[in-house]
């Protein structure tokens, strides 16, 4: 089970973009969303996702608003900025390149 | 636009830190409360849920570290905190915060000081259009033994640059000159310049108010409206209260009338450092007050400062290749034959200067002893931080629980290193402002030494950006020079050790440094005792050497009759007229006229022989002075043999020689009766002229120019109507007091020439001080760094001892438990100190010797090597040292072993 621990930051900031591409989401919300579509194998740590995302918020890839949740509670929902979107397309690059690229190693090595 | 908007987010979390902070704690809250439900629903119990929900977020507090550090501002937030904390702690010791903060003041005060008057004699730029480009021409030439350096040039070797030369855009001539300025009332002596025509289009200035002089302006006679003046910005505040109607009004210069045309813009002060004119006349103004247009335009003579724009792209080095090639054929253009073939004239040479700042000649006087201040001063700075170094280490040292803590909690070495250079920019930031406002109280006196009688000196010393700039940076320095010791102990305080024991006995690498402190502070002080001394004993030789002259109640006054009616033979009798006047006034003892003032700062030197065939004898050079009778009467010198000279045509061949003379030229015979020939080549005609002389009379040695030289060979013969300069000699009087004296002058001269302008005394005694003006300078302002470096040494020493003795109370109380005497005890305490006394006092010899060397160039018949000198201030330091060092020793003396047991 890979640990987020060992993904490379760069590879958590683009997850992060992914999910809250189609819909604005709060932090609970994003873990779990990873969680989910990976099927259990990615877990985001808490100490991991929110020094990211504040990171994020301050390179003006994604900004926050604070609105009423599910619950009813107060949330800081995160969404992601026109240049957000534009790193997204970026980094999403970047990982198909790099994925073939170790694919191709693996199997033709 | 990603940027401002991240820009105003950085902005957001400076201000609402607080707001971001409650805000974090809320989504994490609401993500732990997530995670709850999320547990509960998974069947744990409400406390399991929680219990487990915490553990899966980890460490809280670290992550909310790592948030932070995504925000900005990180190093603003953190050095706040330094700042905040290191004030609560500085506030805590107020007597160290106290004694460092005036320690600092004082050091760091004498240094911008020092620095402002450097600053503003050498390096400030003028108020002109591009500094950089301006430069000063120069000749250096050899006269017989002597080396001219920096001299002048004429108006014809100006108009011929400016005429030929290609490297410059303009050349100008300019010359400080005194003039009588008045308007209605109003009449007072100020200082001004007669300039080029072209000179204020070539310094690129614009003016206050109308115009500035053009080469329209500097023709015989004046424009055509007669002569245009500039006056200061300052004149016209002051007389004119900057009333734009000044424009076109009419003055009187010098008796002239004048009209104004312009005002020059403030700040400005000509290209003359330290002048301060207040009129600006064209060049051709000079031949309507005084100098004949023969005289203006002479080739002979060196008298009007040149000045020249660089072109664009020029440099000063292609800019003095040049004017060497042109110089020989303007020198053939411009100078008679008889001259031009003078050896000394064909080595001359035409030099290039910056002129950025200007110039003065008071830097050929100061630039030296200014700098020899500035190193001065900064050795007392060294002592100063030195001291501080040593009180910060010991604090630092009994602080070093608090640094293991920190350092246990995660604080990182550099975080408690830059925490001391903190607490040390605290220090050194209000010990610098405090320094500037003590250096600008002191900046007035500092100036009154500087100024001499001649020449009105007013720099200003009012707080220059540079200087502040200056003055920041170096408390900066300082702050880091005394902040190192003690950071380094912060930073690599042993964790363990440090908190166990409490720091109390933190003896060990820290006491070491201190220990260095010591030496170092004592050799720079022995260094800046030898130097003060050496300098004091210059001056105290200058004052009591017998210099000829007696100084009391003794007056001079330059006489301007150059428009009276009398010339020649008929002024020769005016004057002795007024002599006989002025004796006969109460109170004066003597009265007469003198050529060349003494102090002055002319020399007229001819040659003399002895032998009858004048015309084709090798000759000796002596100094000559024209003197009416009574004069050394007035000033005190002693008859020696024969008698004086007097007041008629009858003695009109007679000469008196002081003893120098006399041993010249009569070595082996009394001169008294003897013919001496003096033999004057006329360099501008050619022509050479033989004057006999009969020895009436002998004088003792007398000093002629400065107070430093060794009395010259002098000849003194009577005014005559060939005495050159005659209607501008010197008026001197000797009487019961100054103002009988003065008084004599005022109604003689009202009586007898009322048609000539009163003029500024001066006494003799001012004119000796001005002459050693440089050495009064040194000698005291270093004599008051020596006495500083002195007490700062002293309390260091005693700072050192105190707390030594403080970190040994238990140590001594052992000792005296089991048995050791009291003297023991003392001997014990006193010995750390005077071994490191004795390593500085050898280091400071070495290092004093080599200051000595140093000053040579100052001292007056003083030795620089001089042992005793080295001696008496090494036996001093060793005295204030020990005296330091018994104080706190004899407390450790009186420790009560029992109570030294107990305390921890």
């Amino acid at each position: 089970m890979g640990k987020p621990n060992d993904l490379v930051q760069g590879t958590l900031d683009l997850l992060i973009l992914r999910t809250i591409a189609p819909e604005p989401m709060h932090g609970w919300a994003i873990a779990k969303r990873i969680q989910q579509i990976s099927r259990q194998v990615l877990q985001v740590q808490q100490g991991s996702l929110y020094p990211a995302l504040h990171r994020l918020e301050q390179q003006g890839w994604i900004r926050a608003k604070w609105a009423e949740s599910e619950t009813g509670r107060q949330a800081k929902f995160y969404s992601l900025t026109a240049a957000g979107r534009r790193q997204l397309e970026q980094e999403t690059e970047n990982w198909n390149r790099l994925s073939a690229a170790i694919d191709l190693v693996i199997e033709g090595a | 636009m990603r940027w401002l908007d991240r820009l105003r987010m950085r902005l957001q979390m400076l201000v609402h830190r607080r707001r971001e902070g409650t805000r974090l704690d809320a989504e994490l809250e609401f993500h732990l409360e997530q995670q709850i439900a999320e547990n509960v629903a998974a069947g744990m119990s409400a406390e399991e849920a929680r219990y487990a929900a915490m553990r899966s977020f980890g460490n809280s507090v670290a992550m909310r570290e790592q948030v932070r550090e995504a925000w900005s501002w990180n190093g603003l937030d953190r050095l706040g905190q330094d700042i905040r904390y290191a004030t609560r702690q500085l506030v805590r010791a107020p007597g160290f915060a106290v004694t460092a903060i005036l320690t600092l003041a004082l050091g760091i005060g004498a240094n911008t000081a020092i620095f402002t008057l450097t600053h503003a004699l050498l390096l400030s730029s003028l108020p002109v259009r591009d500094p950089g480009q301006l430069v000063r021409l120069a000749m250096d030439f050899h006269m017989g033994t002597d080396r001219s350096r920096n001299e002048p040039l004429n108006l014809p070797l100006i108009e011929m640059t400016q005429q030929r030369a290609r490297s410059f855009s303009g050349v100008f001539a300019w010359c400080v000159y005194d003039f009588v300025f008045r308007d209605g009332d109003v009449i007072q002596g100020r200082r001004g310049a007669i300039v080029g025509g072209n000179a204020f289009q070539v310094l690129g200035i614009h003016p206050a108010a109308g115009r500035l002089l053009t080469p329209a302006d500097d023709q015989p006679g004046g424009g055509p409206d007669g002569w245009a003046a500039v006056i200061s910005h300052r004149l016209w505040v002051e007389q004119y209260h900057a009333d734009p109607g000044v424009i076109g009004r009419h003055i009187k210069v010098t008796g002239q009338g004048v009209t104004i045309m312009g005002v020059a813009p403030a700040g400005f002060e000509g290209v003359l450092v330290a002048e301060h004119p207040d009129l600006y006349l064209p060049m051709e103004f000079a031949a309507a007050i005084g100098r004949t247009e023969q005289e203006l335009h002479s080739g002979a003579g060196l008298w009007l400062d040149a000045f020249a724009r660089l072109k664009p792209g020029v440099s000063r080095g292609e800019a003095q290749a040049e004017m060497s090639t042109l110089l020989p054929k303007m020198l053939d253009a411009v100078l008679p034959p008889t001259i031009r073939r003078l050896p000394q004239v064909q080595k001359t040479t035409l030099r290039v200067i910056s002129a950025r700042s200007g110039w003065s000649p008071l830097r050929i006087e100061y630039t030296q002893p200014l700098l020899l201040l500035q190193l001065l001063v900064g050795a007392v700075l060294l002592i100063c931080c030195a001291n501080l170094s040593g009180l910060f280490l010991a604090r630092a040292s009994a602080r070093q629980q608090e640094f293991a803590i920190r350092g246990a909690l995660g604080a990182g070495r550099r975080r408690l290193m830059r925490q001391m250079f903190v607490e040390s920019l605290m220090l050194a930031l209000p010990g610098a402002l405090l320094g500037v406002g003590l250096a600008w109280l002191a900046g007035p006196w500092l100036l009154h030494a500087v100024r001499s009688n001649q020449s009105e000196v007013s720099l200003s010393v009012a707080p220059d950006p540079t200087v502040l700039a200056v003055t920041a940076a170096c408390a900066c320095l300082c702050a880091l020079l005394f902040g190192m010791a003690p950071a380094w102990v912060a930073g690599h305080t042993n964790l363990e050790t440090g908190l166990r024991t409490g720091g109390q006995r933190a003896g060990g690498s820290s006491a070491g440094a201190r220990r260095v402190f010591i030496p170092l502070q004592v050799a720079l002080s022995l260094s800046l005792l030898v130097v003060a001394t050496l300098l004091g004993m210059t001056v105290v030789r200058l004052r009591t050497q017998d210099t000829g002259f007696r100084a009391q109640n003794v007056i001079f006054y330059v006489a301007d009759f150059g428009r009276l009616p009398q010339k020649g033979a008929d002024l020769v009798t005016l004057y002795r007229r007024i002599l006989a006047r002025m004796e006969e006034k109460p109170g004066v003892e003597a009265a007469s006229v003198v050529e060349i003032m003494p102090f002055y700062g002319w020399i007229y030197n001819d040659g003399f022989t002895t032998s009858a065939d004048a015309q084709h004898s090798a000759t000796k050079t002596a100094d000559v002075n024209e003197i009416a009778a009574d004069y050394f009467a007035a000033v005190g010198t002693h008859i020696l043999e024969g008698r004086d000279l007097r007041n008629d045509n009858a003695d009109l061949n007679s000469c008196v020689v002081n003893r120098s003379a006399a041993d010249l030229y009569f070595p082996h015979a009394s001169p008294l009766g003897q013919m001496l020939h003096q033999v004057s080549h006329n360099l501008v005609t050619g022509v050479t002229t033989v004057r006999d002389c009969q020895i009436v009379g002998v004088v003792q040695d007398t000093k002629y120019d400065t107070l430093l030289e060794s009395s010259p060979p002098i000849v003194y013969r009577p005014i005559s109507k060939d005495t050159p300069g005659l209607p501008g000699l010197f008026f001197v009087l000797h009487a019961r007091s100054l103002k009988e004296a003065m008084a004599a002058y005022h109604s003689a001269i009202h009586e007898l020439a009322p048609a000539s302008p009163y003029t500024d005394p001066a006494t003799l005694e001012e004119l000796m001080r001005d002459s050693m003006a440089r050495q009064q300078l040194l000698s005291v302002l270093s004599g008051f760094f020596a006495v500083l470096g002195l007490l700062l040494s002293g309390i260091g020493i005693y700072g050192l001892v105190a707390w030594s003795v403080t970190q040994r109370t238990r140590e001594i109380g052992v000792r005296m438990a089991l048995g050791a005497s009291r003297t023991r005890v003392f001997l014990l305490v006193v010995r750390q100190i005077a071994v490191l006394l004795a390593v500085g006092i050898v280091a400071g010899g070495v290092g004093a010797f080599f200051a000595a060397r140093a000053v040579r160039a100052f001292l007056y018949e003083t030795r620089a090597e001089n042992p005793g000198v080295f001696i008496v201030g090494a036996v001093a330091l060793l005295l204030i040292g020990l005296l330091a060092a018994i104080m706190p020793a004899r407390r450790a003396v009186s420790i009560d072993p029992m109570e030294a047991l107990r305390t921890e």
